[in-house]
């Protein structure tokens, strides 16, 4: 069931930015191809009418935004300012991921409920009652979007559904941490299809990483993840 | 007073080790419903309404074309591009490292993955050929830097986004000073290899440069679809990001097959992953600026300065150290986006230009990535080359010296930035 809603998420939101792309693209190339005077396609061309293309892009990136955010949680990608948990020793800090997690599920579920509720006075509760046939006499029928002209309630479904599976990642990222005391984490310097090559001098192997002198603290540097990408793809070669 | 309770909560929030979204958004709902009497609803409108800008939109695209080049068969060959240009000097692949990461800047708009992809080559050749490591890990992690100055910038769009300037004419605002910035982070590269006797690379002949070029041409045209396209007006800049991330997705597939086919689902998520970050940060963002114009906060800060007697200079060197400041701690895009509302407003008063403003937020921005505890460029760069941190702190100085005395240039000298985006008519 969970790995159902993983995926759904995944590829709701790798669909999203793919279509958006192609739809600017479209929408670009059919302005100018409009314009060249080839007979029969130019006339097809111009009684196409690309208006909504902006609006819809729009449209895709609001909920690829609000899902994506979901999916971020579980990736690890929301950055904060931890220098200073880091520094703390492993119970201190513990506590405070939790607090960090469960203030996201609070806000997350507080634009949530705020969501529903603007949605729902904006158009939802009209159209469900349209659609069993009550009396809608009192109600407000909601605005529609400009171009497209679909109802907005719809288009802004995406503010409860999306705050709400990011409430979700939240407590289960949190929950995970518990149980496991691991975050996801994200590597931001992840290149794609970059190799590592070890490090070696000619004759001095073992000295090219360390200074000579012991004015330095040798630390340890990030923690490891940040390659291991690499190192993976060429098969734990390096 | 609201002032000061405001950031006393966020920073409060913030050192909590919170997402940066999260802790803007907390703040907002708490000092709404503690200290006044607006209806948390309002919000509600704020959280719709937010992202709802096509210039915005810019950002997923950018960050899409950046993920479909970024791939290390792209980075080799502007490497060798650039190591045939400036190789033979002293210190020939340090320059060459500056060079590539300017070209590969161009085309990428994020500095850590610049940093990844052109010294995670660089730096095990630059070993290799004997030069200290320290040099190499210095010059690749300061260099990367260069990713947000130079146009496309992600840094760029959400400072025009947050201020409502135009995307165009600060892209063009970047090109001389970005240059300006490579030629002195080269000059300190080859002052430094030129003191520590450092190798240089035999002579490419021109034949050599020539097909360099033209097998990195393909990347290098990307720089001309976005500038070309945005600066002749054939596209919006939205609209550019787009047709840049469809050409993108065209060379690393069919061109230079680096990506295959069945790969650009996970590029696509990888990217909306990243995107949909940024824009969850701009959305609470949005609901903080909200707050922040709702309780009049920068126009009291504007006028508590300008009763202290805070000229233009003194503003622009207080701008710096706050930000320079921020950047030890934050990454560029939640500073920019909670400081600009607050900042651009008195700089507005003040009579500063607000395309020079935005490119010395950008360059501050910069330097924020290599300073510790919390420089994106400097965990990377530590990473390929094991240095510890507080090493890599100490072998990037020479070129974070440079990078601040650029900085006052950017900071007192605004026709350096402001002058071709003027002279193109731009703004």
């Amino acid at each position: 069931m969970l790995k159902v809603l993983d995926h759904l998420e995944e590829w709701l939101i790798t669909f999203l930015i793919g279509a958006a792309t192609l739809i600017i693209f479209a929408a670009v190339v059919h302005r100018y191809a409009s314009g060249v005077a080839i007979p029969g396609v130019q006339d097809w061309l111009l009684r196409q009418n690309m208006g909504w293309a902006q609006e819809l892009c729009i449209i895709m990136f609001v909920w690829m935004a609000k899902f994506g955010a979901a999916y971020g949680v579980r990736t690890g990608i929301h950055v904060g300012v931890d220098v200073l948990i880091n520094s703390l020793s492993d119970r201190p800090r513990g506590k405070f991921i939790i607090f960090g997690l469960l203030a996201g599920a609070l806000f997350t579920g507080i634009v949530g409920t705020l969501g529903a509720v603007f949605v729902w006075e904006n158009g939802a509760h009209y159209a469900v009652y349209t659609a069993l046939g009550l009396d809608t006499s009192n109600m407000y029928e909601g605005p529609t979007t400009p171009d497209l002209e679909w109802p907005t309630w719809i288009v802004y479904c995406a503010v409860p559904f999306g705050s709400a599976l990011m409430c979700f990642r939240f407590l289960q990222v949190c929950v995970g941490f518990v149980r496991t005391g691991e975050l996801p984490h994200h590597d931001h310097g992840h290149v794609e299809g970059v190799e590592e090559v070890p490090l070696t001098a000619p004759g001095n192997e073992d000295k090219v990483f360390r200074l000579d002198d012991d004015m330095h603290p040798h630390d340890e540097g990030p923690p490891g993840p940040l390659l291991d990408h690499g190192n993976k793809k060429d098969g734990g070669r390096a | 007073m609201n002032a000061v309770i405001i950031f006393a909560l966020l920073t409060a929030l913030m050192i909590t080790g919170m997402p940066v979204s999260i802790s803007l958004g907390l703040t907002v709902l708490t000092f709404l419903f503690a200290f006044t009497q607006v209806p948390i609803e309002s919000v509600a409108l704020k959280l719709f309404t937010g992202i709802e800008k096509f210039e915005i939109m810019a950002i997923p695209f950018f960050i899409l074309a950046g993920n479909f080049l970024t791939h290390g068969g792209v980075a080799k060959r502007m490497i060798r591009f650039a190591t045939s240009l400036v190789g033979h000097w002293a210190g020939g692949l340090g320059l060459g490292a500056v060079v590539a990461c300017a070209l590969f800047a161009a085309i990428s708009g994020s500095s850590p993955a610049t940093v990844v992809a052109v010294g995670s080559i660089l730096i095990p050749a630059m070993v290799k050929s004997g030069y200290p490591v320290r040099f190499g890990a210095g010059v690749v992690a300061s260099a990367g830097g260069l990713g947000i100055l130079i146009p496309p910038s992600i840094v760029m769009v959400m400072y025009a986004v947050s201020t409502n300037s135009s995307i165009g004419a600060l892209f063009m605002a970047g090109v001389i000073p970005g240059l300006v910035l490579a030629a002195m982070l080269m000059f300190t590269t080859w002052w430094r290899a030129h003191r520590g006797g450092y190798p240089r690379e035999v002579r490419a002949t021109w034949l050599e440069r020539w097909r360099a070029f033209r097998e990195s041409i393909w990347g290098l045209l990307l720089i001309v679809v976005v500038m070309g396209g945005i600066y002749s007006g054939i596209f919006t800049p939205t609209e550019a990001a787009a047709m840049s991330a469809v050409y993108a997705f065209v060379v690393a597939v069919f061109v230079y097959k680096d990506l295959k086919l069945k790969d650009v689902p996970k590029t696509l998520l990888a990217s909306a992953n990243m995107s949909a970050m940024l824009l969850y940060i701009i959305t609470n963002a949005i609901l903080f600026s909200f707050l922040l114009t709702h309780e009049n906060v920068p126009q009291a800060i504007s006028e508590w300065l300008l009763s202290n007697g805070l000229g233009t200079i003194g503003f622009l060197l207080a701008v710096n150290i706050l930000l320079l400041v921020m950047g030890n701690f934050m990454e560029p895009s939640s500073i920019i986006l909670i400081t600009a509302p607050i900042l651009f407003p008195i700089a507005m008063t003040l009579g500063i230009d607000p395309i020079h403003f935005g490119v010395l937020i950008t360059v501050n921005m910069e330097i924020g990535m290599i300073t510790p505890p919390v420089g994106l460029n400097l965990y990377v760069a530590s990473g390929i080359s094991k240095l510890g941190l507080s090493e890599m702190t100490v072998a990037v100085w020479p070129w974070l010296l440079t990078m601040l005395i650029f900085l006052m240039i950017v900071t007192y000298w605004p026709p350096l930035s402001t002058w071709l985006p003027r002279t193109l008519g731009m703004m």
